[in-house]
Parts: structure tokens; sequence; C-alpha cells
């Protein structure tokens, strides 16, 4: 078979899907939008800017337009309609048809299942028991992650603690930043969640990708990742750091592992990684030394033994459909804490197809994780922590009503530092400097500014948890982590608030 | 008002309609479960004296304002001095045939050494049906095996058996199962139900009760509070806004939760934290009612750290929402506990007679003016336990540092 090169350009191009559009009146030509866009998709032709094909709307150029004057229009169908051949899948096979390769994407799960969370209402207090405000009485929303001993021993009277048996993290709110590494993400974005980690005095995930030097300074906010390619993974990796997990599995991925691309390689994430440069840093999609549960429990007490017992051990798995019995042997295995991601997580690269058609909605896994160590007599001993598709505050208090202690927040990070999720980290040019490793790009990204943006964020997610927390009649959030009584379902699909042991709208308890 | 059946229809202080559906020993279908507000009151002779049931019975009526004729009830400990060491297990029974349920189901799991009928007046204005109510005398027997592989105490065993017949028994419900103390209760006003009982009858080193203003019906006998498991008794005023946190706990623990209220669960969780694992009173109250992390990074280092590892290990047990809540247990000792949450939010006063000799905890301060117009009284503060032993005296009055008296 031979293609002739000028015939594929022309008969297989597919239609744009964003046009930035220029306003003329307003445009002062000062080329900006043109210098800014990484993906090449405006360029200046004899006396003006225009557009020049490949726009994803990443919304750079509006950013940086001092005139105001430029709009990024989505492209109406170019297709015949049809109710079941949508767009997507005949872009798809076109793409494909080109290619010949998996087709790849970014961020989460882009398709139109609503989030379950959208389904789900709060409840609040109203006479037979009263709502705090939290500006005027105390409303905590201290969080712990790691092990707990379950029940604590008392001789004579005295109650006995045995705190170097159980380490614990302790963290200002139920959140934590998800694991997103050096590689996929820039120096100076991974720099800025570092900072505001420590500055929210909670726990940032350093993904699969070591950890540089410059955050030693960070280490006792940074959960240390060893995952199956064991990149960077060396004494400062783990010693001085808050916590370490074993990561088994990612919600936008499950069953797969990872590929930093040769061309991301460069000198700072090859010394970083402890891998030739230039190099694919190929993730396996198990861990070569895990093939059962008793493995798994191999792996968590070499850690511990080489952390001396002093840090939490973790496992994060993504959200598969037998999510409970999987929990209850993370647990069985000596897992201080657990971390759940679902369906929808975030991710720098992954196959479309796994991307959008594996897994499980984060909010059933927390509710199946959360019943079944209960049922087993194990959820008092261990942290919960869930996310994937956290994109509010409301997302993040509905997840803890269901039954996490921990809510773990990525992508909504990412878009605080500028992120418009245009789903293209992949590509490695991100227009932000966030997803990329080109210089002129990460320069882009002030970590200082980047910084102060999520602390913002994220503190103002808290002061709408206590809101909410005050108007439940709760005054610490312990009180609501797995309180399932507090929500109803308004869902299409009663069945999925039956597996999630919620009630529907308009069951009362009384 | 009569209602199509040609009864009087039930109306409350204000003349609203009471439609109470009415069931004893069995659970109602589809019960969910009941809130609402509620009066708590509370007697104990410091010095073991015996105090009579008509003392109680005014604390309680007088706080007219907190009930609605849906529920109300009393607990008395120290009642049976001849059987001090027995456990006395009352029912209640929708009919024969519960009656005949659950002594098939004890016959032989327990050696028991003496029954009488639990006296209840023919005639009430309280709406029928009236549930048979019974008590047994019983020992553990020694030879079961729960003495051998599961490590179980007795009272562990009793807890299960009780719980079964709750869970599995038709038409019959164990109200009390403890040693030296019983709990007389029901579907009506606080003094409908002294009145059914004919209290009077009984003196007891220490009285607990309860009416309460349900915001919902059908009413269950069996449901009323005291809720009682062992010797525990609680009487509780509040809606635990953490109460799906708390269940998951005690479900963990083997409990099961058959009258699905908060107090249920409450008077599970003493269980588990006092008599399973051990904690002190003080110590268990901090738990269910904890100091906030600010509050605790200002005590000193040894109180920090117990304070710290209470609320990380128990945090399922922390008891949020508005509650004052009475607690009576027989073992070791007749001890009374009151209880509010850390906020306060549900009125708790306690009081004292001029002499010393009898210690009281109520809702409102009228129920202790009535029965002791002299007595001292004072607020116990929020989270702040109140203690009195028979025969030891006040032990806490509920305003002292959370610790104090406790080993660390």
């Amino acid at each position: 078979m031979s293609e002739t090169p000028a015939m594929k350009r022309l008969d297989h191009r597919l239609p744009e899907r964003f046009v930035p559009t220029i306003n003329y009146d307003l445009c002062r030509v000062c080329r900006r939008c043109v210098n800014d866009c990484s993906y090449q998709a405006l360029e200046f032709l004899e006396s003006r800017v225009v557009p020049s094909g490949g726009c994803v709307a990443c919304g750079r150029c509006i950013a940086v337009c001092p005139a105001n004057c430029i709009e990024i229009r989505p492209v109406p169908p170019q297709f015949a309609p049809h109710g079941n051949w949508s767009e997507r899948s005949r872009r798809s096979i076109l793409a494909q048809a080109s290619s010949g390769g998996v087709l790849l994407s970014s961020c989460g799960a882009d398709d139109e299942h609503p989030a379950i969370f959208d389904d789900l209402l709060l409840d609040a207090a109203q006479v037979t028991n009263p709502s705090i405000d939290p500006l005027r009485e105390p409303v905590e929303t201290v969080t712990y992650l790691g092990r707990r001993p379950g029940k604590l021993e008392v001789r004579d009277g005295k109650v006995m603690i045995r705190e170097d048996d159980t380490p614990l993290i302790r963290m200002n709110m139920p959140l934590m930043f998800g694991h997103i590494s050096l590689g996929s993400i820039s120096y100076n974005a991974q720099k800025a969640l570092f900072m505001a980690a420590k500055e929210l005095n909670i726990v940032a995930g350093s993904g699969e990708g070591g950890l540089h030097p410059d955050f030693y300074q960070y280490a006792d906010r940074i959960c240390s990742e060893v995952a199956s390619g064991r990149f960077g993974i060396k004494p400062e990796y783990l010693k001085g750091v808050a916590a370490v997990e074993i990561k088994i599995g990612q919600g936008a991925k499950p069953g797969h592992g990872g590929h930093l691309p040769g061309e991301k390689v460069t000198t700072m994430i090859s010394e970083t990684r402890m891998i030739p440069l230039g190099t694919d840093a190929l993730s396996p999609y198990p861990h070569h030394d895990i093939y059962s549960i008793e493995d798994l429990a191999q792996l968590i007490s070499v850690l511990k033994e080489s952390t001396e017992y002093r840090l939490p051990v973790g496992v994060k798995i993504a959200a598969v459909h037998n999510v409970g019995a999987i929990a209850s042997g993370l647990v069985r295995a000596g897992a201080d804490f657990l971390t759940v991601d679902g369906y929808k997580g975030g991710t720098g690269a992954a196959p479309r197809v796994i991307r959008d058609h594996a897994g499980l909605p984060v909010e059933v896994a927390i509710a199946a994780v959360d019943r079944r160590l209960t049922q087993e007599g194990l959820r008092n001993r261990v942290t919960v922590c869930a996310g994937g598709g956290i994109r509010s505050s409301a997302d993040m208090i509905k997840a803890l009503a269901l039954g996490a202690d921990v809510v773990m927040v990525s992508t909504s990070a990412l878009v605080a530092m500028g992120c418009r999720v245009c789903q293209q980290c992949h590509r490695g040019l991100c227009s932000w400097g966030i997803a990329t490793q080109r210089d002129d790009l990460t320069n882009r990204l002030d970590p200082n500014v980047a910084a102060a943006r999520i602390v913002r964020l994220f503190n103002a997610w808290n002061e709408e948890l206590k809101e909410v927390l005050g108007a439940m009649g709760i005054d610490s959030v312990e009180s609501l982590v797995g309180n399932r009584d507090r929500l109803r379902y308004r869902g299409p699909n009663p069945k999925i608030a039956e597996v999630m042991n919620v009630k529907h709208i308009g069951e009362g308890w009384g | 008002m009569i209602d199509r059946t040609g009864r009087e229809v039930r109306t409350d202080r204000l003349g609203m309609p009471v439609q109470a559906e009415n069931y004893t020993a069995s659970r109602p279908p589809n019960w969910q479960g009941q809130l609402g507000g509620c009066g708590i009151a509370s007697c104990i002779s410091l010095k073991g004296e015996r105090i009579n049931g008509d003392r109680i019975a005014r604390m309680l009526t007088i706080m007219e304002e907190r009930e609605n004729g849906l529920g109300a009830g009393y607990a008395c400990y120290g009642l049976f001095p001849d059987r001090r060491d027995q456990y006395c297990l009352q029912f209640f029974f929708d009919d024969e045939e519960g009656k005949r349920n659950a002594e098939n189901f004890l016959d032989g799991r327990l050696d028991i050494v003496h029954d009488e009928k639990v006296f209840t007046r023919d005639r009430s204005t309280i709406s029928p049906p009236y549930p048979i109510v019974w008590r047994y005398f019983a020992n553990v027997p020694g030879h079961r095996e729960w003495r051998g592989d599961r490590d179980l105490g007795e009272e562990d065993y009793m807890v299960e058996m009780v719980q079964h017949v709750n869970e599995k028994i038709p038409k019959a419900f164990c109200v009390s199962s403890g040693k030296d103390m019983a709990v007389f209760k029901g579907n009506g006003y606080s003094y409908e139900i002294a009145e059914l009982y004919d209290l009077g009858r009984y003196s007891g080193t220490m009285w607990l009760s309860h009416s309460r203003f349900p915001t919902n019906s059908p009413a269950w006998w069996a449901g009323a509070h005291p809720l009682s498991l062992l010797d525990w008794g609680v009487c509780h005023n509040g809606e635990i806004t953490s109460y799906g946190v708390n269940r998951k706990l005690v479900e963990m623990n083997g409990y099961k939760c058959t009258v699905l209220t908060d107090t249920e669960v409450v008077t599970y969780l003493w269980d588990l934290l006092v008599r399973r694992n051990g904690l002190p009173v003080e110590v268990a109250a901090f738990v269910m009612a904890p100091s906030t992390f600010q509050e605790i990074s200002q005590m000193p280092a040894a109180e920090r750290r117990l304070a710290e590892w209470l609320r990380i290990t128990y945090k399922e047990a922390f008891l949020n929402g508005p509650f004052s809540i009475i607690v009576g247990r027989s073992q070791p000792e007749i001890a009374l506990i009151a209880l509010a949450d850390r906020k306060k939010l549900r009125p708790m006063i306690a009081g004292l007679s001029p002499d010393d000799g009898v210690a009281y905890c109520a809702s409102e301060e009228s129920a202790i003016r009535i029965v002791e117009p002299d007595a001292r009284t004072w607020a116990p503060g929020a989270g702040n336990p109140f203690i009195a032993v028979a025969g030891k005296g006040v032990v806490r009055k509920g305003i002292e540092p959370s610790f104090q008296g406790v080993s660390l």
C-alpha cells in the first residue's frame, strides 16, 4: 500500500475544531498572540494576524492580547448529522486511519456522562438541630493521614499511647494534591504545587518522577510515589518526606503504565529520574515484583523497613469494578492509607480507549470501599483518600460524605495556575508552561504567582467546606466522613443510589 | 373530637390531634427512627438510700413543654437488692405468642431463676394496644462456648442474646437487661407512663427519666427512652448529626442497630468505650464530646498527647450535633453520668440537695426545684461530664479540666 503525501494531506485532513477569530478593528498587530501560540495556530501574514489551523482552544492568545480582540470560536459541526455516528467517533476513525496508532489523549475522560456528584444533594440542619456559623464558632477541618490504632489499650486506668507504631501526618484540611510527576509537568509547575502544599499544610504527591534536589526543602509535605518504573528512588526520596505511596494504578488509565517520551527527557529530567538522557521513560504496566497481594505486602514491608517505620506507607489503585475487595486486601497487606482514583481522573498522556472506557466513577468507588472496609471491621484503621474528577468544593464535600477521609485533587490545582483543560498535555507544547519541558514555555509560569493562586483556591474550598459543615450542624469534618445519611440522590438511576447506600430524595428518616 | 372508630382523638397541649399508630414490641413497618426534642431528668442518692418513684415522676412531668404524649420512660437502679447479682431481663411482648417465642429462645441459653409479670394498670388514658410486660431474673450458665475459644465475657454473651432477640424474635423486645435495674417506658405522656406502671410501688438508689416531643409518628413502645443494654441506660435529648458515622463504629464492633435511633448508638458507644475498651468514664466522655484542636494545642504536654490520640483513634465515636444525655449504670457501682455536646446546644443543669444526700441532673431547673426547692444548682460545661456515684458522692461536677483525675 502506498499513498502519495499530497493525497494524504488533502483527502484526510480533518476539519478544524476551533478558530481564533480576530477583531481587526481593535487589533494593534503587536503579534504577541503569534509569538505565544505554541501550537502555531496563528501566523502573521502580510499585514495582519490570521489563523493558521490547529487551534486547541488553550486560550493563551486571549490572555496575552493587550487589545482584547481575540475570541476562540468552536467550529460548528462539519459532519452530516447522525444520531449514532457522532462527530467525535468519525474524527477518531479518520485520525486513527491516518496514524495507525493508539490514540492518545490527556486530562480526564471527557465523555459526557454526568458526574454522579451532580446527582447528589446535601442535607442541612433545621429546627431539630441547629446550624452553626463557622465565622462565630469553631468548625474544624484538621485531618490526619495514616494508619490508626483502632482502639487504645488501657492498663490500670491509664490509656497507653504507642505513637511510634502509627506515624500520622497532620493536615489543615481534608485535601491532598495528587501525583503529578516532574516530566509530566514542568519544574515551575511542580515547584508551585509543593510551595502551595507547604503553605496550606497539606500533602502533595511527587508523581513517579523522582524528587529534584531543589525540592528537598518541601520534603515534609511531599508524598513520594513508588511506581512500577522505580524512577528516582534513592535515600533522599524516601527519607524526610511525609509519606510513601506505592502506585498500582491511576484512574485515567487503570491497568496501564506510564510513558514519558524521550524528547521530554531533558538533562534535568534524566538526572531526577536517574535514567539516560533522551530515552523513553517507560513504567511497566504491573510492578514486576508484584504479581499478587503477598508481593505487595512484601514491598510495603520493604518500604516501612527502609524508612524505619517513621512514615505512613500507602497504596494507590485505580477504581475498578472489584475495588471494595481490593481495598480490603491492601489494608490487610499493611497499607496505612489507600488512595482510590476514579475514572475521570487526569493524566498527562493515556490511550483514549482506556481513559474513556475503563474503571469506575469515584463516587461509587468511595462508597464501595467505605462499606467493604466497615463490614470487615477495618475502616477505623486506615485513611481512605479518593480523587479523580474533583472539580469543586461541592465535589470534595460529597466525596467526604460518601466515605473518603481525604480528597485528592490535581487538575483543579493545575487550572488554578493557568491550565484551561485543552487536553494536549501529551504533546508537550503547553502554552501555559505547565505540561511541557520547553524552556521558553516553562519560563512563562511564575511559581510564586501560581502557588499563591493555588493557596487561595483551596483556602476558599476549605471555607466552603466549613460553611456546609456548619449548615449541616456538624462542627468537625470527621463527623461528615462516610455520613451518607446526609446525602440524597436525585439522578436518573435509583440503582446507583442503592449501590452507594444513599437514600433517594424524598426519603427522610423520621 | 371522635375518630372513625368512635374513640376520643388524642390531642397535645395545644389541641393538635396526635395520630399515633401504636406499636408495642414489634418494630413498626418502614420504621426509620425518630427525631425531636426531649426532656430528661435524673436523681441519685449519694448515700445509697432508696428514692421513691413518685419523686422522679414529679421531676419529669413538670417539664410539660418538652413532651407531646408520644413517648416517655423511666429507669430505676438499685431496684432489686435481693437479686442484685442476677440479670433482670424486662420484655415487651405484643401478645402471648411473643412471650412463647422469647421463652423458647431463652430456654437453655439462660438459667431463669424467677419470672413475673410487671405490674401495669388495666386501664389508662394511653391509646391501646398495650404490650405484655414481663420480667425474668436469670444467671448466665457457665458451660457455653463463650468461655472457651471465643473468649467472650458473660456480658458479651448477654449482649449477643439480647440483640438476637430484638433483631430476630417476632413480637418480643427486650427493653432492659442489666443487673439490679429495670426500664419502665411506653407511648404516652410522662404522667401516663408513671401511672401505668404505678411507679410509686418502686424505690431505688437512682432514677433516670425521659419524655419526648417527636416530630413524627408512628409511636413504638420499645423505641421510647431510656434505651438500655446490660446495665447501661441512656436518656437523650438531641439529634446526633454524625449518626451515620457513629453507627458504623458500633456495627464494626458487632452491635446490631435495631431501634435505629441515635440514642441506641450512644448506648452502644458507652458499652464499647467503657466496658469493652476499658476507657475511664471521663476519657470516654472526652471521646464523645472532644475539645477542639485549638483547645488541645493549649493543654499541658501529657494531656495534649492523650487528647490528640483520642481524637485520632476514636473519631467515629465523636458525637456531633446538639445533645444532652443522662447515662446510668449499676456495675461496678451505681453511677450517674451526664454529658452535653461540646457546644452545649442542649440544656443540662445539675443540682445537689442541701444535705448533700441526693444529686440531680435535668433539662430544666424546674425539674430539680419541684422536688428539692433549696437545691444548689449549677450548669455543667460544654462537653464536660458530671459524674455521681452512689456511696461516694459527686465525683465530678462537670466544671473541671478535661482529664482531671485521669492517670496520664
